[in-house]
């Protein structure tokens, strides 16, 4: 049984998440057979395969200098043919997902989506945003696995290197990559505060943010930051937004005030030093990740907390 | 230029999850269902690029048992044209791949030049259909689209990276775009646009209409959710037990502990 590891190359190395598969594959059991993709890319090759991966297709092609859907479909098509692979791990990153339900597609295979864990014989992971745990199992063939990126901790080995080059046309592709660009420059740095204090989908008006999450953001000298939802109703400008697809922040003490905890959340705020979760559902997720929680409705407790935190202050 | 639309119901975010009797799904009956958050913003996209006179036609399609009307009538209610509705106990039990081998069979029964849906649903969170379909399809696919813009042959879309960046690709249509939430304020059916939706049509199909009988649903499913269950509780928080206002001396008395007070 061989395991086709996919490694992906971010800032011109390997990424964490990637030895992460290799990891990942272990617990599966089976032999392991890397993948890279790139432009130049030799030297990372190497890197992966010494640091675990061992065996590594590489397909290096002025072409694939970017990420694209199309030309990463036939590339990683290619190395599952070379290696007769039954299991294909890629991470769970924006290139990854983009690509890998195709190729389960194309080859007709099985595909389990954002696994955090394989064990007696099945595939784990979070359904219905985290409030749920499903086990998958996979009757397939081949089967073609996306890995929730840091839920497994990298491999820290070695192995014997061996490269093999891996030759894909790349003629004719329909999708071009175009450009990266980077979010413009932010007005409201949430990555430097000491204090946090986030209100959710659950705060359930844009009015009340600043009626209620702000003057206890205020009156605890810090700054106010939400989760996505809240951003995309238009309730609050992109910068407030903490997670995987906002600001990472690493406060002395975060506040959850009506959020639940989906893993998007938590990537950006799992490293504060305290964190404190408001939230009516006492199954709410956010409460393994905090320290002190308080079940209730975010309505009755923030502003008594407001003007507790004023008289405090005051005395 | 033709878009499909693709909408799944999903149980609403606020219903209470209880764990089926097969212990492999979660209780449906009784339970409130909405559209998927994701595909609002799909619809909303699709629906633009029609007022804005790029699109002549906005077809919505959902596969799922009679509640599925609902979600068809909102959209129709928004100002999509007409609808598909797959409803067949033989498309049930299908994996992600017989989902997507579904959709794209109605792409393909309607004609389309673009497939808008969303990046994941709610409930089973796999984003997994969008590129599926690309695939089936043989043409090309986008995940996490916050922008879109149509061009001379196809289009010009912003791809949603790690960190705020983002990543521009430009698609020839036919395309598969899987949309993020938030690339659009999603408008509500008017009053007007519901009177309108009665007198739209919603053909209703099965997995043999559209050429797949056996090709889908529980038996050629390659992958199954065996068991469902509420996720192991670790250490977890230490919950502040009391009246609110002993919950607030508690919070108080901990941000003080914490020196931040
Ligand atoms: C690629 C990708 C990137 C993403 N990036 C991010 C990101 O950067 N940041 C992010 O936050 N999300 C992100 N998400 C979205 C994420 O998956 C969740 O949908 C989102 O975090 C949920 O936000 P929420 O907790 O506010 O809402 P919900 O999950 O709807 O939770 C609302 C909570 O409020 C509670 N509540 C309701 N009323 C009250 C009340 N009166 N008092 C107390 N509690 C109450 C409820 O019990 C519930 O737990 C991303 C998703 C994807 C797919
Ligand atoms: N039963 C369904 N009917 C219509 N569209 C669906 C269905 N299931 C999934 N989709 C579409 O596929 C997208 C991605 O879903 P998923 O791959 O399950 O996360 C959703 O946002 C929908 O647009």
């Amino acid at each position: 049984m061989t395991i086709l590891v996919v490694g992906e190359i971010q800032k011109g190395a390997v990424r964490e998440a990637s030895y992460e598969l290799i990891a990942f594959a272990k617990k599966i059991g089976g032999e392991v057979k890397g993948l890279i993709i790139g432009s130049g890319c030799g030297a990372q090759a190497e890197a992966f395969a010494k640091k675990g991966a061992g065996s590594v297709y590489v397909a290096d092609d002025a072409a694939l200098a970017n990420y694209s859907v199309d030309a990463h479909t036939r590339v990683i098509k290619a190395a599952v043919a070379a290696s007769g692979a039954s299991t294909v791990l890629i991470s769970n990153t924006p290139s990854g997902w983009d690509v890998a339900s195709r190729i389960a597609a194309g080859l007709d295979a099985g595909f389990v989506s954002d696994a955090f864990n394989y064990a007696d014989g099945a595939y784990v992971r979070r359904v219905f945003n985290g409030k749920l745990d499903a086990r998958i199992v996979s009757s397939a063939a081949l089967t073609v696995v996306t890995v929730q990126p840091g839920a497994n901790k990298a491999f820290e080995g070695s192995a014997d290197a061996k490269i093999e080059k891996l030759a894909v046309d790349l003629s004719g592709l329909s999708a071009k990559f175009v450009e990266t660009k980077v979010a413009a420059a932010k007005g409201h740095d949430l990555t430097k505060a000491e204090i946090i204090v986030s209100g959710g989908r659950g705060v359930g008006a844009p009015e009340k943010f600043n009626e209620v999450i702000k003057p206890l953001a205020d009156a605890l000298g810090g700054q106010m930051g939400a989760s996505r939802p809240v951003v995309d109703a238009g309730w609050l400008p992109h910068e407030y937004q903490v997670g995987s697809s906002g600001q990472i922040v690493t406060p002395k003490l975060y506040m959850a005030c009506g959020i639940s905890g989906a893993i998007q959340h938590l990537v950006g705020m799992k490293g504060a030093n305290f964190i404190i979760a408001i939230n009516k559902d006492p199954d709410a997720p956010i409460f393994e990740v905090a320290q002190l929680g308080v079940v209730g409705d975010l309505f009755e407790i923030v502003p008594k907390l407001t003007a507790a935190v004023k008289a405090a202050k005051g005395a | 230029m033709k878009i499909l639309v693709c909408l799944k119901q999903v149980p609403h975010q606020d219903a209470r999850l209880d764990i089926a009797g097969d212990g492999a799904w979660i209780k449906e009956d009784g339970i409130k269902f909405e559209i998927n958050s994701y595909d609002s913003f799909a619809l909303e996209e699709a629906l633009r690029l029609k007022d804005a006179g790029a699109a002549t036609e906005v077809i919505v399609t959902s596969i799922g048992p009679d509640r599925v009307t609902q979600a068809l009538r909102t959209a129709l209610g928004m100002g999509a044209d007409r609808a598909v509705h797959v409803k067949d106990p033989a498309v049930e039990g299908s994996d992600a791949l017989g989902i997507a081998r579904t959709l794209a069979a109605v792409a393909k029964s309607v004609a389309c030049d673009a497939v808008f849906l969303g990046l994941m649903s709610d409930d089973s969170n796999a984003s997994a259909v969008g590129p599926m379909i690309g695939e089936l399809l043989g043409v090309p696919s986008a995940t996490g689209v916050v922008k879109e813009e149509k061009t001379a042959s196809g289009f010009r879309v912003e791809r949603e990276l790690e960190g705020g960046a983002l990543e521009v690709v430009e698609l020839n249509t036919p395309c598969v775009l899987a949309v993020q939430t938030g690339l659009n304020q999603v408008r509500y059916a008017s009053l007007k646009g519901i009177m309108a939706a009665k007198k739209k049509p919603i053909d209703v199909k099965t997995a043999a209409d559209l050429g797949l009988a056996g090709k889908v649903g529980a038996g050629a499913a390659k992958v199954k959710i065996t068991k469902i269950y509420a996720p192991p509780k670790g250490t977890g928080a230490q919950i502040l037990k009391g009246s609110a206002d002993e919950v607030v001396a508690g919070l108080v008395g901990k941000i003080k502990e914490l020196g931040l007070l």
